[in-house]
């Protein structure tokens, strides 16, 4: 509570004095532990603001959305750690400029939240590194232990089955922050490069491009994983690949605002050969 | 005394209705979500649930269906058209406003052209409705003008006893007839009060709304903007309805032969409406979000005498911004006609 009264003042207080056009941030939803995406635009309508542990959307994917911040006007937005993250690397990715973005910057702990020091997104590098360092105990998925021990035959037909729900209504692109494509590959119709339809081949194709569209720059808010209608557990595969590229890579995707993508950049010293 | 059917036969019934020819469907929960999907045993339906996730839209219009197969060759094109799956098939634990959806959608699939995809699955499929004793906080549909015990769409209505081992059985068609002569020797006469139906508040007057949708001055009201700002255009809404039908047609394959499929689309998808010019005339979500409501509650009601929502509440459920039909026509029922 004492975080949300903090926010709710500096909120109107931003807004009244017009630093910011609009604070991006939470309202209660449609039941009591619900909560849901909210637009202030002003002094009058931010006690609409709540800040608790029910708070878990990663908004961040907002702030690209069309002609938000062509006008170089200011924006508040509420973020957790990974949302803060997503922040650094839609920068990176020349998406947005960070320094039109205020950043309410939160962290939960069970139903304890508490603020982050901090307003500008270079300001959280420190704080980010430290988690790259010190992962929190218990973050990773323990089916993804279990999927590992498989033979490659039961992971795909564990893969097979989690896929055969998919019903191909893209909402976990809609809901990633980083799926800000104007048009996606699975739009782009002349011609088809991936199946429309929702058969195994389709499914595979989809989530499969998804996966290597993600590595090293899914932060693991968990967006998609949520959004999904038919609860398929996507964070194992995107919480997979991010180990992967930090292991082969030494690549904590969304440091700061300056860090290069890291499949997208290219080095010199690059130990493969072939790329030269 | 009335008929009624005891939980302790439904194994029976299973039994007797495989053996009588008919598959049997039904509420079933299978990893994380839940769905209409077949079963062997009684046990292995979930009766317990409010409703499943998924709806029962795609045992009639599955999310993708071939239509016909096709090779080239030397100039000549042979073509061999799908015929849809035969089978008499009993889908037992329908929730009333599931079936509804399925005799909303039923004029608009047999209006211009008659799909026999679906016409084909209407008229071999029983619905075996049992009407609802729970609801949750997102069933609206008592504010859509139907009940917990609504029997549109349904072949049979189940109204659960009172001490929840059983139901009274209400036969509405000849279709559920036939199906529950099958197991007529599992029937008892019982003179066992019936469960109260689940309460279901009404959350808005949709005839308030209807009349505010249908003023032409209202279609470029600003409250279409803000209503659907936070919308991410994600479809999950219209895919799990059970009443919005749109699909696409594809042509999968390749130059000497393939398949043509048609597949579910959504009118939340930026694509859904794209011109081959590139000219977008719903360029926006809000006009995407606009149009959905329009055509549940105004076009679709026009041209059908029956509004497109069955008051299920999965688009409020399980959207992953907590938007929904709900709080469109709520915060509708109180702007001025």
């Amino acid at each position: 509570m004492i975080t949300q009264e903090k926010y709710r003042s500096k909120a109107k207080k931003l807004l009244a004095e017009g630093s910011v056009k609009m604070v991006i941030g939470y309202s209660p939803g449609s039941t009591p532990d619900r909560r849901r995406p909210v637009f202030i635009r002003s002094f009058d309508e931010a006690d609409q603001l709540v800040l608790d542990s029910n708070c878990i959307a990663n908004l961040s994917g907002y702030l690209v959305s069309e002609g938000l911040l062509s006008d170089e006007k200011h924006v508040a937005i509420f973020l957790r750690p990974d949302g803060i993250r997503s922040i650094n690397i839609l920068a990176a990715e020349s998406q947005l400029n960070v320094d039109q973005i205020i950043i309410f910057g939160f962290d939960t702990n069970g139903n304890e939240v508490r603020a982050l020091t901090g307003e500008h997104a270079g300001e959280f590098s420190e704080f980010i590194g430290s988690i790259k360092e010190h992962p929190p105990e218990k973050s990773r998925d323990p089916l993804l232990y279990q999927i590992e021990q498989m033979n490659p035959q039961e992971r795909f037909a564990f893969w097979k089955d989690e896929f055969s729900r998919c019903i191909k209504c893209y909402a976990c692109r809609q809901a990633c922050p980083m799926c800000y494509c104007r048009r996606c590959i699975v739009d782009s119709n002349q011609p088809q490069w991936i199946n429309t339809s929702s058969h195994t081949l389709g499914n595979f194709e989809w989530n499969v491009v998804r996966a290597f569209h993600l590595a090293g720059r899914c932060v693991g808010c968990g967006n998609c994983d949520r959004a999904c209608p038919v609860n398929i557990p996507l964070r194992l595969i995107n919480s997979r690949m991010a180990e992967e590229v930090l292991d082969s890579f030494d690549h904590f995707a969304g440091l700061n605002p300056a860090q290069e993508p890291v499949l997208a950049s290219f080095k010199k010293d690059d130990s493969e050969t072939f790329i030269l | 005394m009335t008929r009624c059917l005891f939980s302790n036969k439904l194994e029976n019934c299973v039994t007797l209705w495989r053996s009588a020819g008919y598959s049997v469907i039904g509420p079933v929960r299978k990893d994380a979500t839940s769905s209409y999907a077949a079963v062997e045993h009684a046990a292995d339906f979930d009766l317990g649930m409010v409703l499943p996730d998924r709806s029962i839209k795609e045992l009639f219009f599955p999310q993708t269906e071939p239509m016909l197969h096709y090779t080239i060759k030397q100039q000549a094109i042979n073509t061999e058209e799908f015929t849809p799956p035969a089978g008499k098939r009993i889908i037992f634990g329908v929730r009333p406003c599931d079936a509804s959806g399925l005799s909303i959608d039923d004029p608009l699939f047999g209006w211009d052209y008659k799909d026999e995809y679906w016409f084909q699955r209407r008229n071999e499929s029983v619905i075996v409705t049992i009407a609802c004793t729970k609801a949750d906080d997102f069933c609206l549909c008592t504010s859509l003008k139907l009940a917990p015990d609504s029997t549109n769409g349904s072949d049979i209505l189940l109204r659960p006893l009172e001490n929840n081992n059983g139901w009274q059985v209400e036969e509405l068609t000849e279709r559920g007839r036939e199906a529950f002569s099958a197991i007529a020797e599992l029937l008892q006469e019982a003179s066992e009060p019936t469960a109260p139906l689940a309460v279901v508040p009404e959350m808005f007057n949709l005839d308030t709304c209807v009349a505010w949708l249908q003023n032409p001055e209202n279609f470029e009201s600003k409250f279409w903007k803000d209503i659907s700002m936070r919308c991410i255009g994600c479809g999950s809404c219209t895919y799990l309805c059970p009443t919005c039908h749109c699909f696409d047609i594809q042509d999968e394959g390749d130059t000497y032969s393939g398949i043509r499929r048609k597949n579910w689309d959504s009118c939340s998808f930026a694509l859904f409406t794209m011109h081959t010019s590139g000219h977008n005339p719903r360029s926006t979500q809000s006009a995407r979000w606009r149009q959905r409501i329009m055509h549940k509650f105004n076009y679709f009601p026009g041209k059908f005498s029956v509004n497109s929502c069955s008051g299920c509440g999965r688009c409020t459920r399980q959207c992953p911004v907590d938007m929904g039909i709900t709080e469109t026509l709520q915060k509708i029922s109180t702007l001025h006609p």
